[in-house]
């Protein structure tokens, strides 16, 4: 560990999660860190507790004692009626998520379960990278490093910039996992200090990637072109996290081949057949996942749509799911 | 908190919206009010799509505000859907907009709000929402909104009034719909297993299936054990009465082994830095999770099939009933009479015989649920309906 490069005007950023041994963000064995904020709002989205910029409150049930063994959050400091128990012997605490997003992280420390926390702390450079260098020597023999995701982690430009430019430093390898809905000023901040660049590529016509996304993909598609041209030294991996019945389909696939394969540097193309993992976050935050009744893909589909990715790219089905 | 506003004699403009979410009768609460504030005089105007007509007015060439006059009350369908529009959310704490970078956020324009309305010189708001409204009226109230809330719910869970309107409507689908499904597992000898609305409170299941006498009603505020489920099933199911019917509500609690394992996936997991896979309790559950849950269990007990049906949000479409239209123009009127006597941060309550004020200080964070010594419970024990558990 190397701190002596970093002075204390280097920047610091809001970061939800640090999740090692990660084997799908990047090349080899790698730890990926996640960072808050997200420019888009994607209705199938998996991570809803990286979308605001701050960090915010979350409410575990499951961790909660109940009023009779505790009962702290149901009083000052704790705004009022943020939590409450029902009248009758149900002794569970619930979150009024209405008053409870008014907690801060003093609030939140009081806890004593932890089933009141806080998603995401400010943390600096040297802090972050402390923790991805724990797995260094994983790193060197798999050729693997860090990954810097979301959210957007193009949002927070100074912050992940500083990141990958230490990782470099450090002789980690490097990647990013973003949408490139920014501004193309934070794209190019943070490109040169790059090894690869995973890029989602969600819907293709620009009405159906608004309604599911927030924004249409205008602005996306000439930062990727843009990125493809400027920075023919990176890695670009294309994805598409498959949702039946939103993109699942054979034409968005060889749109998205069309625009990818006349870059050379634009390796490869994944697909993240949609899941829900973990959708319970949204509990814990209070939103509505309007996505409940939606089905991951069949695992014929999935393959079906590999096998045409697999003959554009001419690896005759070795990749195929 | 409740504050009274001391001017209201005064000739007046107010305004009216609904949140997000319909429920049949919203037209007749706005004929009551819009009524009642003719009688006294007032001016009264609807806002369209919960806030967006004062939010978003650029949306609205013709106005964002609807003049509630006398001739368009009057040929307003009470059993048609809200005349005002709806709003995905209404919530003007969080709104979502797409700013000038073109980088979608959630900002808080309830300050933006209050300067609408003082520009549009309504000087009191009547909102027809829902338990989670109630606390973001309660929120503007505490920022100097002058409101009274109308309370709306199928599930019947707001608790500091009788019945919200919108329930019986739902009830009465309901009801019709179970007897159709009764008639069908009658006719194909199976056991029908409906889930009906109740994510909080079991009213809706318990007198549905009390009325239509279903073999066993499950609810959320009782945990259910799958296993006295089908030996309840298992007695009643007999080969001169081959069918059976349970009415489950979709927040039922399954207590012991009686849930019904999830399909493993192998999907990626690292797009969900938390995640600990599909079969997490805290996974949502799919509309229709109970009654699959329910069906998969009595079909491995029983040798008669079961098979489960969802009637959902079905029951919230729709004409009211009478009940529905009578209690709309009821809290409409009900509405305005607050204001008039100077009621402020209130919601309107049907306790009955009367129509009654409650701080929405004390409104929020209660739940209407069915207590355990009930009628209705005892009714349902009574009538040798399974509740699934022994009480």
């Amino acid at each position: 560990m190397n701190n002596q490069t970093v002075n204390s005007s280097a920047p610091t950023g809001i970061v939800l999660n640090i999740q090692r041994y990660c084997s799908h963000d990047g090349p080899g064995i790698r730890t990926t860190v996640f960072l808050k904020g997200c420019s888009l709002r994607c209705k199938w989205c998996s991570n809803p507790e990286s979308i605001h910029p701050k960090p915010e409150v979350s409410y575990d049930p499951k961790l909660c004692v109940g009023k009779k063994e505790c009962g702290l959050c149901l009083k000052p400091p704790f705004p009022e009626g943020a939590f409450y128990v029902v009248e009758g012997d149900d002794d569970r605490v619930r979150a009024n998520w209405d008053l409870a997003a008014d907690c801060d992280e003093a609030c939140a420390s009081l806890c004593p379960t932890k089933a009141i926390d806080m998603f995401g702390k400010r943390m600096t450079v040297n802090e972050v990278l402390d923790e991805v260098e724990k797995d260094a020597s994983f790193y060197r023999s798999t050729h693997g490093g860090m990954t810097v995701s979301g959210g957007e982690c193009l949002l927070q430009p100074d912050f992940t910039a500083a990141l990958l430019e230490e990782a470099h430093r450090r002789g980690f390898n490097t990647a990013i996992e973003t949408a490139c809905n920014v501004p193309w000023r934070f794209v190019e901040k943070v490109l040169p200090h790059v090894d690869t660049m995973l890029h989602d590529h969600k819907l293709t016509i620009p009405e159906r990637h608004k309604k599911w996304t927030g924004v249409d993909n205008k602005r996306i598609l000439e930062n990727f072109k843009k990125a493809y041209e400027t920075f023919p030294n990176i890695d670009f991996i294309a994805r598409t996290p498959l949702i039946p019945g939103v993109n699942a389909d054979e034409e968005h696939i060889r749109a998205v081949l069309a625009f990818i394969r006349p870059h050379k540097n634009v390796i490869d193309y994944e697909l993240l057949p949609y899941h829900r993992f973990g959708l319970g976050k949204y509990d814990y935050l209070g939103r509505v996942y309007e996505l409940a009744d939606y089905q991951s893909p069949s695992a014929e589909l999935v393959k079906h749509l590999q096998a045409i990715i697999d003959e554009a790219f001419g690896r005759n089905g070795q990749k195929a799911a | 908190m409740t504050t009274e506003i001391g001017h209201a004699s005064f000739l007046r403009r107010i305004a009216i919206n609904v949140g997000a979410g319909f429920v049949p009768g919203m037209n007749a609460v706005i004929m009551g009010a819009a009524l009642a504030a003719g009688k006294l005089g007032w001016e009264i105007v609807g806002i369209r799509d919960g806030f967006d007509g004062l939010l978003r007015p650029e949306r609205y060439p013709d106005s964002g505000l609807v003049t509630l006059n006398p001739e368009l009350i009057e040929n307003l369908d009470p059993a048609g859907s809200g005349v005002l529009g709806q709003a995905v959310r209404v919530d003007p704490f969080h709104v979502r907009q797409v700013n000038k970078d073109d980088l979608v956020e959630e900002v808080d324009l309830s300050d933006l709000l209050l300067q609408r309305l003082k520009a549009e010189r309504i000087d009191a708001l009547i909102s027809v929402v829902g338990g989670r409204g109630l606390s973001i009226f309660y929120k503007l109230h505490r920022k100097g909104l002058n409101t009274v809330c109308i309370p709306r719910s199928i599930e019947n869970d707001i608790a500091a009034t009788m019945v919200s309107f919108g329930f019986n409507s739902a009830l009465s689908f309901t009801i019709e719909m179970l007897d159709r499904a009764r008639q069908a597992a009658q006719s194909a000898h199976k056991i029908g297993v409906v889930e009906v609305q109740g994510e909080n409170a079991g009213w809706l299941a318990l007198q549905a299936g009390i009325t239509v006498g279903a073999d066993a009603v499950l609810i959320p505020e009782i945990p259910c054990d799958l296993r006295k489920v089908t030996e309840r099933l298992k007695e009643k199911v007999t080969t001169r009465r081959p069918y059976g019917l349970v009415v489950v509500a979709e927040g039922t609690r399954f207590v012991g082994n009686g849930t019904a394992p999830k399909p493993a996936s192998s999907l990626k997991d690292s797009l969900s830095p938390l995640a600990t896979g599909d079969t997490s309790e805290h996974v949502i559950q799919q509309s229709g999770h109970a009654a699959e849950t329910v069906a998969h269990k009595l079909q491995l007990g029983i040798a008669t099939e079961a098979y489960p049906l969802v009637l959902g949000p079905w029951v919230r479409g729709g004409a009211p009933t009478a009940v529905d239209r009578q209690l709309g123009l009821g809290y409409g009127a009900g509405a305005v009479r607050a204001l008039r006597a100077g009621k402020n941060g209130v919601m309107v309550a049907f306790v009955p015989p009367n129509m009654e004020f409650v701080p929405l200080s004390e409104a929020i964070n209660k739940l209407r649920t069915v207590p355990a010594d009930s009628e209705f419970m005892q009714i349902a024990q009574s009538l040798g309906i399974c509740l699934g558990r022994e009480l």
